[in-house]
């Protein structure tokens, strides 16, 4: 190239660099992209160029993209917190928690004065479920950036997370009073209200906020669980499905309007369950138990029952918990697992509390038929406590499970009792619900015969019992 | 050598030679006094200003040339370059061929001949013409460009790409080359294996905007808007203030609703393009938007002056002049847009939305003749087969729209169709402008189904609206802006009617089956000027949703100042010299009284200036008036506490105006006309229980207004309850409208 071309195209290069920067200080990513692109096709690309680009990807949701950019950026320029920034935020968005904390620790190892770092780390701690640590960083940014909602906000958030509603309500109140054109604080609040347990404030403040024209889809949301709260659940499906319209992308929101509608999908999405999950893994346990959860206790009595009868001291095999939580199915089944205890659960957050209490030897973060599709174990029992309430049809599901089962294997499961001329039917609380006629069909057509099927409380809902079907089955012999 | 030792025409050349016919034109005028250059130098003179668009004054130039260089083709060239532009396509061949009589391998006079073969259609004339170019120029990429095009229109578009390819590969700035690459492309391979096509050759080329133009286009082609813009801020940045690409990207920033940065780009475009017609009415469109009126009106009229009457000149021309409340001047250009183009349907829709601001022709009669114009021109659209008639949980409702969100259509239905019950109504929104706020996110929390459909034309949305099975479509949008009401003739509904959104009088169409309205707005007797039927709601025909930020309602102001301060917060178009003297006359009568006018035209000076002179050409005392232009919603409403009787113009009056009035505690002066237009603030007020301040006559109108101002206890008790009253009446009671409106959509569905 000559000395002439060569100054040309370092011409047009700055330019073009400088264009993108304005561009993406203008929030117009998708149109800074195309100029970064044509600067990572030249022979030599320049450093900012590659940095801008992995922004603009970011910024654009393209996360796998700009993990990638990032990653070729920090080849080039380690250690940058910026960079790592980068990475690390897009890692949090695909729900790579752990890898999203390790950038953002480096991050702020690397530029000990960035707040944006520390805002980061904050967090990815409270996805990991360290609450505490998460407050530290946040408190330390709010301090520090006191104007900046934003980092209020996620203070606020580490303060719910870790149950100190009264700090969260307090900072809250002062949001939105400051904001009061804002939807976040006032359904970040609301919803803080709800975890109080008072569900009939959380309605006030969401009402107002909708009077004052914040129509948002978080505060139609959180006003719907507030009404479902108070067992209000016609009045919910409004509100649901307002706030499904207003973030048509959210499978959770969907698939609570579609019940609030009566709409009959055959199972809840993966996205839906994973996010219902995740939201609640930090208080499943706590909630569960408080309202008399009684599957795992049911299915440690029938294996008992089973053991006892078999003169065995121990499952002969080993044992899959499907949509294993937290790991209840586990706790009550300590010292019965001889033979290895493998959990599956859609919700990484679910995972993460289910790998901390170190009782099971395997554990998969997928979706249900995924996971037992990639699973080659026969397993002496297959357990699944309070899954088949997310779907409707059932018939794959335990062909799929009864694939799994040793020959002489048992399967466990709830499911929670739809009246008998109903078939099974999704019901407003957004799960589904299915009759014991229901039932007795899909096991045949599943190719399991039933051992027991037993009418059973699962647990209390607002103050009534919610009854089910406890359900032992096994292979049919041909 | 330096300019300044140049002689005037040897500079003027110079200046013509690097494009900047601006420069030249005075240099060759002062060559041409001076005698310098003869026939040259009015050769060039004319030649420099066809570059500048100034066709009339080029002319004369070109003619001394033709008659002093009759060997010469170029002056006959550029006169036939000229008719061409004008449209006039008899004239521009006769001074081709006669160019070419003298000189028969001229190539651009071959060139300019086989252009008007192709816009003729005749192909195969247009490709012998283009054969005997080449033959005379074979190198020339312009032959080579022109063939593509012929390839394209010949349905040859793998032909038309490889040509187009070749044209961009020697002029890599070619923008009409890049565009037709796209297009050609589009149509001979799959939309990814052209996009990818594409992309191969920016990545083979990173920093040749051949590229990225054709890739912008093909993104444009696709309606994928976002990337095409993107591409073409590539495009821009790649070969910066290229007019071309600017011009091409300020008419993508338009489609996206960016108009500031659609005219930075458009504007130095049209600067150096001032002959491309498209650019001129595009930022003139933009002007409109960003209420640049007087600079607007001084681009058409030039536009005009040099093209000729050119019909789409003539229609924006008679909006601007209807906003700067110039109601007569806009008719006529109305008028004149009609004359050019017969039957146009643009120039029909044109004219019916300034004829009911006109004070004269704004009558229900005049107005349903004009619908019955458009009716009458509208080539007959295919219906589509009647829609069973499913059993449905729910009357599925479509509406039609592009005002969903802060807009008066979303102020004014809003609040109604939010508490139509969710469990008989599910409602579907066609929404015609993509708009993001407060009031368009209640919109779409109330729309079970969403659809942008801006792009799509008249066919495919009713296409659509169809497969979508909805039983009762209301259309609110009309004649106005972004209106689209020949949908409705495609009857894509069992049931269609007409709403708010420029529900200024009858549409005359065939396929609107009902016209929502009241007994204020159409009572009994009216039928004979609506072609739809009339179906009354029993209170008003809107729901008024005020604003959650409206600041609370002041004491009356003129117990403290001492006077009467009227004011009218309409837009200037409303405002005819029938009004402006008779608000002259009561502020005659009432020589303490001022009068407050705020309206967003007013932001503009030239506007301004040009009111200011209207108004005191109507008599009225300026020193006694405040002009202000727009503001924020929150400041303009906050206005109101300065104003003790709002006065109201006509024979278009206000509608949503007086709500806001009402609400803030303003009571409204108006005179009741026979249009739909006229009866808006009837309507409203009788609708909270003032029926006693709308007039029929002038007479009225003035008694009134002095009547109100007299009494200052009584204004200032009406005042003190008047937000309160508002909201507690029919008004602004959702409820009960929500009650009403569904009870009136049941009964058209029983009906159909």
């Amino acid at each position: 190239m000559s000395g002439q071309t060569q100054g040309a195209q370092q011409v047009v290069t700055e330019r073009l660099m400088a264009k993108a920067h304005l561009l993406l200080e203008s929030r117009r990513p998708a149109e800074a992209l195309p100029l970064l692109d044509r600067l990572h096709h030249l022979a030599e690309v320049p450093a900012p160029a590659r940095e801008a680009r992995a922004i603009a990807l970011l910024a654009m949701g393209r996360f796998g993209d700009a993990i990638g950019a990032a990653g070729e950026a920090l080849d080039a320029l380690p250690g940058s917190a910026a960079l790592l920034q980068i990475r690390g935020r897009a890692h949090l968005a695909m729900g790579h928690d752990i890898e999203a904390l390790d950038d953002a620790a480096a991050a702020v190892m690397a530029d000990s004065a960035s707040n944006d770092a520390k805002g980061l780390m904050a967090e990815a701690l409270m996805k990991v479920g360290k609450p505490d640590e998460a407050i530290f960083l946040a408190w330390r940014v709010a301090q520090a950036l006191p104007d900046d909602m934003q980092a209020h906000l996620r203070l606020a958030q580490a303060f719910i997370m870790a149950g100190r509603h009264v700090a969260a309500e307090e900072l809250l109140a002062m949001l939105e009073a400051r904001a009061p054109r804002l939807g976040q604080p006032v359904a970040l609040r609301a919803q803080n209200k709800l975890l109080m347990n008072d569900a009939a404030e959380a309605e006030r403040m969401t009402r107002a906020a909708l009077d004052r024209g914040l129509a948002e889809a978080s505060v139609h949301s959180i006003l719907a669980h507030a009404l479902v709260a108070q067992s209000r659940l016609p009045e919910a499906g409004v509100h649901f499905r307002a706030a499904a319209r207003l973030a048509p992308h959210d499978a959770y929101l969907a698939h609570l309007a579609s019940a609030s509608e009566g709409g009959t999908p055959e199972r809840a999405s993966d996205a839906y369950v994973a996010s219902v999950f995740d939201g609640y893994a930090g208080r499943f346990e706590a909630e569960l138990l408080s309202l008399g959860y009684r599957v795992p206790g049911l299915i440690r009595l029938a294996v008992e029952r089973w053991l006892a009868e078999t003169g065995q001291s121990a499952i002969p095999g080993p044992v899959l918990d499907l949509g294993c939580g937290t790991g209840l199915v586990g706790v009550a089944l300590l010292g019965l697992t001889e033979a290895g205890l493998c959990g599956v659960d859609i919700s990484r957050n679910m995972i993460t509390q289910t790998r901390a209490k170190g009782i099971y030897t395997e554990l998969h973060q997928a979706e249900f038929s995924a996971a037992l599709a990639s699973i080659e174990t026969r397993f002496a029992l297959v357990a699944a406590a309070d899954l088949f309430c997310y779907f409707g049809d059932l018939t794959e599901p335990l062909q799929a499970a009864a694939a799994r089962l040793a020959d002489a294997g048992v399967m466990m499961f709830s499911v929670e009792l739809a009246p008998e001329a109903s078939g099974w039917h999704l019901g407003d609380s957004g799960r589904y619900r299915h009759s014991l006629a229901y039932v007795n069909s899909a096991l045949r057509d599943a190719g399991l015969s039933a051992v027991s099927i037993a009418p059973e409380p699962l647990r209390q809902n607002a103050g009534d019992w919610v009854g089910g079907l406890f359900v032992i089955a096994r292979r049919l012999v041909c | 050598m330096s300019a300044a030792l140049q002689s005037p025409f040897a500079a003027g050349i110079a200046a013509l030679a690097r494009d900047d016919p601006a420069a030249a034109v005075p240099l060759l005028r002062a060559a041409l006094a001076s005698g310098e250059g003869g026939a040259y130098a009015e050769l060039n003179l004319g030649m420099a200003l066809t570059a500048l668009a100034q066709f009339h004054a080029a002319e004369p130039h070109l003619r001394h040339a033709l008659l002093a260089l009759p060997e010469l083709p170029e002056p006959g060239m550029r006169l036939g370059v000229i008719a061409a532009m004008r449209g006039d396509s008899t004239e521009a061949r006769a001074c081709y061929e006669a160019v070419l009589r003298r000189h028969p391998q001229h190539v651009p006079a071959l060139a300019g001949l086989a252009a008007l073969a192709e816009k003729a259609g005749a192909l195969d004339q247009a490709a012998a013409l283009l054969a005997r170019a080449r033959a005379a120029e074979p190198d020339e990429p312009e032959l080579d460009f022109a063939a593509a095009r012929l390839a394209f229109a010949a349905e040859d578009a793998a032909l038309a790409a490889t040509l187009a390819e070749a044209v961009l590969h020697r002029r890599p700035l070619h923008v009409a080359a890049a565009q037709l690459l796209a297009r050609a492309l589009l149509r001979c391979h799959p939309e990814a294996a052209a996009l990818a096509l594409l992309d191969r050759h920016a990545a083979a080329a990173p920093l040749a905007p051949a590229w990225a133009l054709a890739q912008g286009f093909a993104c444009a082609e696709l309606g994928q808007l976002e990337p095409a813009i993107a591409a073409f801020q590539l495009a821009d940045t790649l070969a910066p203030d290229n007019p071309d690409i600017l011009g091409e990207f300020g008419r993508l920033l338009a489609q996206q609703d960016r108009p500031d940065e659609a005219l930075d780009a458009l504007l130095p475009a049209l600067a150096a393009r001032p002959a491309n017609l498209d650019f001129r009415n595009l930022a003139a469109t933009l002007m409109w938007r960003r209420h640049r009126y007087a600079e607007m009106v001084a681009m058409l009229q030039a536009g005009i002056a040099e093209f000729g009457p050119h019909p789409t000149l003539n229609l924006n021309l008679a909006l601007v002049l209807n906003a700067q409340g110039r109601q007569q001047e806009a008719l006529d250009a109305a008028d004149a847009a009609i004359a050019q183009a017969p039957g146009n349907i643009a120039a029909l829709v044109n004219r019916i939305a300034v004829l009911p601001y006109h004070e004269t022709q704004g009558t229900a009669a005049v107005l349903a003749a004009a619908a019955a114009d458009i009716a009458a021109a509208l080539p007959v659209a295919t219906p589509l087969p009647a829609a069973p008639r499913k059993p449905k949980p729910r009357l599925r409702l479509g509406l039609l729209s592009g005002g969903f969100g802060i807009h008066p259509v979303g102020w004014l239905t809003l609040a109604g169709l939010e508490a139509l019950p969710e469990d008989r109504f599910e409602l579907t929104a066609y929404s015609l402008k993509p708009r993001r706020d407060a009031l368009n996110a209640r919109f779409r929390a109330r729309a079970a189904r969403w659809h942008e459909v801006s792009e799509r034309d008249d066919a495919t949305l009713a296409a659509l609206i169809r497969a979508d099975e909805i039983d009762i479509l209301i259309d609110m949008g009309g004649y106005g802006d972004t209106g689209r009401p020949f949908v409705l003739t495609h009857r894509p509904a069992a049931v269609q009617l007409k709403w708010v959104g420029s529900q200024f009088c009858t549409s005359g169409l065939p396929g609107v089956d009902y016209m929502l309205t009241d007994r204020w707005e159409t009572p009994a007797g009216f039928e004979p000027h609506y072609s739809e039927r009339l179906l009354r709601l029993p209170d008003g025909y809107v729901c008024y949703l005020p604003p959650s930020y409206a600041p609370a309602v002041s004491p009356l102001p003129a117990l403290r100042n001492g006077h009467v301060t009227f004011g009218c917060f309409n837009n200037l178009a409303k405002l005819t010299p029938t009004v402006l003297r008779l608000w002259a006359r009561l502020l005659r009568d009432l020589p303490d009284a001022r009068l407050v006018i705020r309206t967003h035209a007013l932001s503009d000076p030239g506007t301004l200036a040009l009111t200011r002179d209207r108004f005191a050409a109507a008599g009225l005392p300026l020193d006694r008036m405040d002009l202000h232009g727009g503001c924020p919603h929150t400041e303009m409403l906050a206005g109101y506490n300065a104003i003790d009787i709002a006065l109201d113009p006509f024979p278009y009056t206000g509608g949503l105006t007086v709500c806001e009035a009402l609400y803030m505690g303003v009571p409204v002066v108006t005179l009741a006309g026979d249009s739909f237009a006229g009866r808006h603030a009837l309507s409203h007020l009788s609708n909270v229980g003032l029926p006693d301040w709308v007039a029929t006559d002038a007479a009225g109108y003035l008694a009134g207004a002095h009547a109100a101002a007299a009494d200052l206890p009584a204004l200032a008790a009406v005042r003190a309850t008047l937000r309160q009253r508002t909201l507690a009446s029919p008004l602004c009671d959702a409820p009960r409208f929500g009650a009403n409106l569904g009870s009136a959509l049941e009964a058209a569905w029983a009906a159909a």
